[in-house]
């Protein structure tokens, strides 16, 4: 089993590499739901090639104006991990952890951007332990960084390592949910192209 | 002012969307080039004030990277040059280029993460250093900062129109 290697291989490869991880997803979802204090459920998850340029399409085009926080993974191989949300949906989120009425929150200044901060370090912690666990790789994330902007501006940093090697690349997506409120984002995992040999 | 609107609307019509790593050129007066949400990417877009001419490309990275050859427009270092031969072969002379450039925002500052939000800085400094290498000034810029915008270039004016995600929109 030494293709568990790396985390290209774990999304583009067999069945058992989709299972570890979309472990790993369920696992950040329960760090999140941990949170909230709220059940979160996964709603949708998918493992897809896609061009790398379509990816902010996804987001509504990359003009569209999102909530994004953003984490490196580093370790056996590199990787980003983004969640991104409507600014909406971002803002119930916050109200929700930090136990305010909804409708509370409408702009993000120091407060709100750690709150989303600490969403994505517990998704990220919760997501790559699993993978770390079950490969018996470290992976780590880094600090979140939480941005508000067009969609295409927010990934193309993200993007550009990727873009460089190749045109498309394999991603996971995962809308989550809780069942009331309408919160729901989407966690996306983009491992960067291997660069051995190059 | 309502032939200002109706041209605008014309101009939407007939507009190309310039995604990331590609390029287009167009010498016919109705079309406008579009980079759509910029953040570390650089839209370089030259105009031939004579020749009516203008090409825009959206940059992704400073340097070309592996053996690919048919990927030239994503890089700096090779994008630079491809536009402006591709121009100069459409009838463009290079005295007459007029070079703008927008984009290379640092989308975020956080401690512990690896360059790759540096990304912006290092494209602005290969598109001017090949723009220097190939002996065409820099007429304008908007780079750097922390917001996204999306780019512009109108070319029956050769105007270079930014907006940013606050919905400022101004032409450098």
């Amino acid at each position: 089993m030494e293709s568990k290697n790396n985390l290209q291989e774990m999304v583009s490869g067999s069945q058992e590499m989709k299972a570890i991880f979309g472990g790993g997803v369920n696992n950040a979802v329960i760090g999140l739901s941990q949170m909230a204090g709220q059940e979160i459920k996964i709603v949708e998850m998918v493992v897809k090639k896609v061009l790398v340029k379509d990816i902010p399409d996804m987001f509504g085009g990359p003009e569209a104006l999102i909530i994004a926080v953003y984490l490196e993974i580093s370790g056996k191989s590199n990787g980003h991990m983004v969640v991104v949300y409507e600014p909406r949906v971002a803002f119930e989120l916050v109200d929700m952890l930090l136990g305010q009425p909804n409708g509370t929150t409408t702009e993000l200044s120091d407060m709100e951007r750690s709150t989303l901060g600490e969403m994505g370090n517990i998704m990220g912690s919760f997501f790559l332990n699993f993978i770390s666990d079950t490969t018996g790789n470290r992976f780590l994330p880094s600090p979140p960084a939480v941005m508000m902007d067009m969609a295409g501006a927010v990934l193309d940093a993200a993007l550009a390592n990727v873009l460089a090697y190749s045109d498309s690349t394999y991603i996971i997506e995962t809308i989550f949910g809780t069942n009331d409120r309408q919160v729901s984002g989407t966690f996306l995992v983009i491992p960067d192209p291997e660069l051995e040999g190059l | 002012m309502v032939t200002a609107t109706t041209d605008v609307m014309k101009q939407e019509k007939d507009s190309i969307v310039v995604g990331m790593g590609e390029y287009a050129i167009s010498a016919s007066p109705g079309m406008v080039l579009t980079c759509i949400g910029l953040g570390s990417c650089i839209a370089v877009c030259a105009y031939d004030l004579v020749a009516k001419i203008g090409g825009m490309m959206h940059i992704v990275l400073a340097q070309h990277q592996g053996s690919d050859t048919s990927n030239y427009s994503k890089f700096a270092d090779t994008g630079v040059p491809l536009l402006i031969n591709e121009i100069l072969k459409r009838g463009g002379t290079k005295e007459k280029l007029i070079v703008k450039i927008a984009g290379g925002a640092q989308m975020t500052v956080a401690p512990g993460l690896r360059d790759t939000f540096k990304t912006g800085e290092k494209n602005l400094v290969q598109i001017l250093y090949s723009l220097q290498k190939e002996d065409v000034g820099l007429k304008a810029a908007d780079v750097g900062g922390n917001l996204g915008r999306t780019v512009k270039l109108v070319i029956s004016t050769g105007a270079v129109i930014v907006k940013t995600v606050n919905g400022v929109e101004r032409e450098i």
